[in-house]
C-alpha cells in the first residue's frame, strides 16, 4: 500500500510542474491588465502605471518567471496582487471552506445517489425506477445557478426556511453553517447525484445478474444481505471511480454557487483573480487545488486496493 | 493671512471656524445591526491604493481625511478645524480638531497626517496631487503645513477629492507597502470588526468617536456623523436576484443597485422603500483618433449625427436614465450644456452626407466593449445598429472589461470605440473628468500623439484661471471643444437604484452608501 502512495505522490511531482508552467504561461498569454482592474473603472493612465510599478507588472515576464520559482522553491507562492495578502494565506483561508462545502455536497450525493441508483435497480422496470430516473434526469439538466435560484425563492422567500445567502464559520456556530450550507450543497449534489445514481443503478444491474449472487440467494440469504454485503461491495469498484471524479466536479463546480450564496470559497477566489488577472492568486491557487486533486485521485487508488485485492496483488 | 471653514471649488473665501449654532443631530434610536447587500467584491481596504467603489464604499465609513465634500459637492473641512491660506497663496496651514482618536485609543496628532501625506506619496494611486506640493510639515502637534511650489488654484479641490483620497492613518502605518494595510485604522465613527474577501466586511460603532461639531448633520463624506447602530455588515452579494431575494426576507436591510424591474415589482411592498440615486454615471464611448476611418474628423461627426441618445441609454440602463449634454452631471453647480448642438441629434442624413464628404467606403468601425458590465455591451449593441442603418460598417468586439482596458491603452490597433463610464470624475467635478481629454490620459488618443493644442489651451484655463468663474468658463470652452471635434460620445447619465427596508431611517442615497446618522426604528 505505501508502494502504491510512493509511486503516485513521485509521479505527481512532473505533473506538478507541468501545471504550475501552464498555468503561468496561460494567465500571461490572456490579454488583460491587473492594474486596471484594481484601479477600477474610470482609473487615469497615471493611476494604473502607479500600480504597475508597485506592483512589479512593468519587469520582463521572463524576470517574472524566474521570480516566480525561485519564490516557490522557498514554498512561497507570492503575493496577491488585489488582496495584498500571501497567496498561500488566502488560499488556505478560503480551501476549508469549499473543502467543507465539497464534503456536505458529497455525503447529500452519496446517499442520494447510490441510494435512489439502489433501489431504481432493485425494481427495475417499475414506477419507482423510473420516477427515480426522471429525477436523476433533471438534477443532471438543471444548471445548479438556475437550481439555486429556484431553491432561493422557494425556501428563502417564499418559506423563510433557510437564509438567501451568506456565510458562517462551522467553528463558531454548526447550526448556522448548517442553515447557510444546505441550499448551496444541495444544488450543487443534485447535480452530481443524477450522475451518481444512473451509474449505480447500471451497475448494480449488471452485478445482480451475476451467478454468484444467485447463488447466494439459492443458499437463503437475506436479500438485504445479498444487496449489502455481495452486490454492492462488488459495484462499488466503478462507484469509487465515479466518485473521485464526483470529488474533482465538487471543487470546481462550486464556484457558481459560491458566487450565487456568496461564500467565500477558493471558487469564488479563483474566478475573481482570473477575472482580475490577479497572476500570482492564479497561479499559485491552481497549483493548489491541483495538488488537492492529486491527493484525491490518490485517495481513489488506495480505496481500489481496499476494496479490490487485485489490485494490491498486481501492484504489491 | 486668509482663514478658511468653507468654500465653494476653489473659492478661496475668507470663512472661520464655527461650532454649529442649529441643534445638532441626535440618534432618534441606538443598536442593532444593518446588513448591507454590495454588489461587487472587494479587495482591499487600503483607501490609498484602491480607486474602486466597492473600496470606497466601505473605507469611507472607517477613514477621514483633512477635507472632503459635501452633499453639494464642495470642498468641507473634516478633521481639520480650520485652514488658512497664506497671502502669496502658496502655504495651507490646519488646524487639527481636538479630541480625535483613532479606532486604536492613540490621540490623532500632525505627526500623524505627516506620516499619511509621506505613505500617499509613495503609495498613493493618485499620488500626482502632491506633485505640486514643496513639503509638508508638522510645526506642533496640532498644526499641519503644506507648501506650494507654485500656486495651484485648484489644489483644495484635488486634496479634498474622495477619488482615492488621503486617508489619516496612524504614524506607525507609514511605511505599509501598497495594497497591505489589511488592518485599517482610521478615525471614522465605524471601525473594523472583520474582513472576510468575497463574503462580507463587519464594522462596528466606535465609541470614541469625536464628531465633528462645527456642523449639524452629515453631508457628504463629511459634518456632524454619529454611529446610531451597533454594527453594519457589508455582505458582498454579486448576484442581483439574491439581493433582491434578501431585501424582501429583510436579511439585507439595504441593497444597493437593484435591478430595475426588481425596483418596480416591489414599489407597492410597504417593507421596502426605494431610492434611486440619480447620476450615478455617464455613459460614454471614446473614439480611437489614430485608427481610420475614426482619424477623420466627418466620419466621428457622421456617427456623432446618427446616435439616438434615448435609445442607447434605455437599453443601457434598463430604462432608468437622463439625457444630459457633456460630462458633468446636472445637479452640479459645475454644469454646462455647452456643446449641446452635437448631442442626441437622430439625424440620418446629415450623417450620410458627411460620410460621403470623408470618402468613408464601408471600412469597419469596431467598438470595443464587454459584457463583465451589461450597460457598455448593451449601449454598444444600439449603436451598433444606429450605425448599420445609415451605411456604417459597424463591427463588435467583445472582450472582457480587462482585455478591453488593456486593448484600449496599449495600442490602437483594432478597435474604434471603447465603452465606458464616468462616475466619481464627473461628481469629483469638471477638473476631475476633462483630464481624461489631456495627454498622457488613459482614453485618450490624439491624431499623431499630440495634444489638440486648443483643447490643452482650454485644459490650461481650467486650472490656471485665478477665479471659478474663469475656470468654468474654460471648461465650457473644453466641453465645446471636445464633443464639437467628436473626442468623446457622452450619451447620459445612468441612475443606479438603491434601496432600504422601511425601519430603515436616516439613509440617504449618495455615491457611497453612508452608514452615519442611520438607524432602525422598530
Amino acid at each position: 500500500m505505501a508502494g502504491i502512495i510512493l509511486r503516485r505522490l513521485l509521479g505527481a511531482v512532473p505533473v506538478m510542474l507541468i501545471v504550475s508552467l501552464l498555468t503561468f504561461g496561460m494567465i500571461h498569454l490572456i490579454p488583460g491588465d491587473p492594474a486596471s482592474a484594481i484601479a477600477g473603472m474610470s482609473a487615469t493612465a497615471e493611476q494604473i502605471a502607479n500600480i504597475r510599478h508597485d506592483l512589479g507588472l512593468d519587469e520582463p515576464l521572463a524576470s517574472q518567471l524566474i521570480h516566480w520559482y525561485a519564490n516557490l522553491l522557498q514554498g512561497d507562492l507570492g503575493r496577491s496582487l488585489l488582496l495584498g495578502q500571501p497567496v498561500l494565506e488566502a488560499a488556505m483561508r478560503r480551501l476549508p471552506i469549499t473543502l467543507a462545502l465539497s464534503a456536505y455536497a458529497l455525503v447529500l450525493t452519496l446517499l442520494i445517489g447510490i441510494g435512489s441508483g439502489i433501489i431504481a435497480a432493485l425494481r427495475q422496470n417499475t414506477w419507482i425506477d423510473q420516477l427515480a430516473m426522471v429525477l436523476a434526469m433533471l438534477g443532471i439538466s438543471l444548471p445548479n445557478f438556475y437550481l439555486g435560484l429556484l431553491m432561493i425563492i422557494l425556501f428563502a422567500v417564499e418559506l423563510r426556511w433557510l437564509p438567501t445567502g451568506g456565510y458562517v464559520p462551522l467553528s463558531q456556530d454548526p447550526l448556522g453553517w448548517l442553515a447557510t450550507s444546505t441550499m448551496p450543497a444541495v444544488s450543487l449534489a443534485l447535480l452530481l447525484a443524477g450522475l451518481l445514481a444512473r451509474i449505480t443503478r447500471s451497475t448494480m444491474l449488471e452485478v445482480l445478474r451475476q451467478d454468484y449472487i444467485r447463488t447466494a440467494r439459492a443458499k437463503g440469504l437475506t436479500e438485504k444481505h445479498v444487496v449489502l454485503k455481495h452486490a454492492l461491495a462488488n459495484a462499488l469498484i466503478p462507484i469509487t471511480t465515479v466518485v473521485g471524479i464526483i470529488v474533482s466536479l465538487l471543487i470546481s463546480g462550486s464556484v457558481v454557487t459560491e458566487t450565487l450564496f456568496s461564500i467565500p470559497g477558493i471558487g469564488q477566489l479563483l474566478t475573481q483573480a482570473v477575472l482580475s488577472r490577479d497572476y500570482p492568486m492564479v497561479q499559485g491557487g491552481l497549483l493548489l487545488t491541483t495538488a488537492l486533486l492529486v491527493l484525491v485521485n490518490i485517495a481513489v487508488d488506495v480505496c481500489y486496493a481496499l476494496l479490490d485485492p487485485r489490485v494490491r496483488y498486481e501492484r504489491g | 493671512m486668509r482663514p478658511l471653514f468653507l468654500a465653494p471649488l476653489g473659492l478661496l473665501a475668507a470663512l472661520t471656524t464655527a461650532p454649529a449654532q442649529a441643534e445638532q443631530f441626535k440618534c432618534p434610536r441606538t443598536g442593532g445591526s444593518l446588513t448591507f447587500g454590495q454588489e461587487a467584491n472587494i479587495n482591499t481596504l487600503d483607501q490609498m491604493t484602491s480607486n474602486t467603489i466597492s473600496t470606497r464604499n466601505i473605507a469611507m465609513n472607517i477613514y477621514e481625511s483633512l477635507m472632503t465634500r459635501d452633499d453639494n459637492n464642495r470642498p468641507i473641512l473634516e478633521l481639520a478645524s480650520s485652514m488658512t491660506e497664506s497671502p502669496d497663496r502658496l502655504a495651507y496651514t490646519f488646524k487639527l480638531r481636538q479630541g480625535v482618536t483613532f479606532h486604536n485609543g492613540k490621540k490623532l496628532t500632525s505627526a500623524d497626517v505627516v506620516a499619511s501625506f509621506d505613505r500617499y506619496a509613495k503609495v498613493g494611486n493618485q499620488r500626482s496631487t502632491l506633485d505640486n506640493v514643496k513639503a509638508w510639515e508638522a510645526p506642533d502637534a496640532e498644526t499641519f503645513v503644506i507648501t506650494m511650489k507654485q500656486v495651484q488654484p485648484t489644489f483644495i479641490e484635488a486634496l479634498s477629492s474622495f477619488s482615492v483620497p488621503i486617508v489619516i492613518i496612524p504614524s506607525e502605518n507609514r511605511d505599509v507597502p501598497a495594497q497591505q494595510l489589511t488592518n485599517p485604522i482610521g478615525t471614522g465613527p465605524w471601525s473594523l470588526v472583520e474582513a472576510v474577501p468575497g463574503s462580507a466586511v463587519k464594522l462596528k460603532r466606535f465609541d470614541g468617536y469625536a464628531p465633528n461639531t462645527s456642523f449639524e448633520q452629515r453631508t457628504g463624506f463629511g459634518g456632524y456623523k454619529q454611529a446610531c447602530l451597533d454594527t453594519v455588515t457589508f455582505r458582498i452579494v454579486t448576484e442581483p436576484g439574491a439581493r433582491v431575494a434578501g431585501l424582501k426576507t429583510g436579511e439585507l436591510q439595504a441593497v444597493e443597485d437593484l435591478p430595475p424591474k426588481a425596483a418596480a415589482d416591489m414599489k407597492s411592498d410597504k417593507d421596502v422603500t426605494i431610492l434611486p440615486l440619480k447620476n450615478w454615471w455617464i455613459q460614454i464611448a471614446l473614439p480611437n483618433t489614430t485608427n481610420a476611418p475614426t482619424d477623420k474628423l466627418p466620419v466621428r461627426q457622421a456617427i456623432q449625427a446618427v446616435i439616438d441618445a434615448e435609445e442607447v441609454m434605455d437599453a443601457a440602463s434598463d430604462g432608468n436614465y437622463q439625457l444630459n449634454v457633456g460630462f458633468q452631471y446636472p445637479n452640479q453647480p459645475s454644469y454646462t450644456d455647452a456643446g449641446k448642438a452635437t448631442y442626441n441629434q437622430k439625424d440620418p442624413a446629415r450623417a450620410k452626407k458627411l460620410l460621403t464628404e470623408a470618402g468613408y467606403a464601408g471600412e469597419p468601425v469596431v467598438l470595443l466593449t464587454n459584457k463583465d458590465y451589461p450597460s457598455m455591451y448593451n449601449a454598444a449593441l444600439v449603436m451598433q445598429q444606429q450605425l448599420q442603418a445609415v451605411g456604417i460598417n459597424a463591427q463588435m468586439k467583445v472582450v472582457d472589461w480587462p482585455t478591453s482596458v488593456q486593448m484600449m491603452l496599449n495600442g490602437t490597433e483594432g478597435w474604434n470605440y471603447f465603452f465606458t463610464g464616468y462616475g466619481t470624475q464627473p461628481a469629483l467635478g469638471a477638473l476631475a473628468t476633462m483630464q481624461f481629454f489631456v495627454m498622457p490620459n488613459a482614453a485618450y488618443k490624439p491624431p499623431g500623439g499630440k495634444d489638440d493644442p486648443d483643447v490643452l489651451a482650454a485644459w490650461r484655463g481650467m486650472n490656471d484661471e485665478p477665479t471659478e468663474q474663469g475656470r468654468q468658463a474654460a471648461f465650457a470652452r473644453m466641453q465645446t471643444l471636445v464633443l464639437e471635434r467628436a473626442y468623446a460620445l457622452p450619451f447620459g447619465s445612468y441612475t443606479k437604484i438603491q434601496a432600504t427596508r422601511s425601519n430603515v431611517s436616516g439613509y440617504v442615497p449618495f455615491r457611497i452608501p453612508r452608514m452615519s446618522n442611520v438607524w432602525l426604528n422598530r
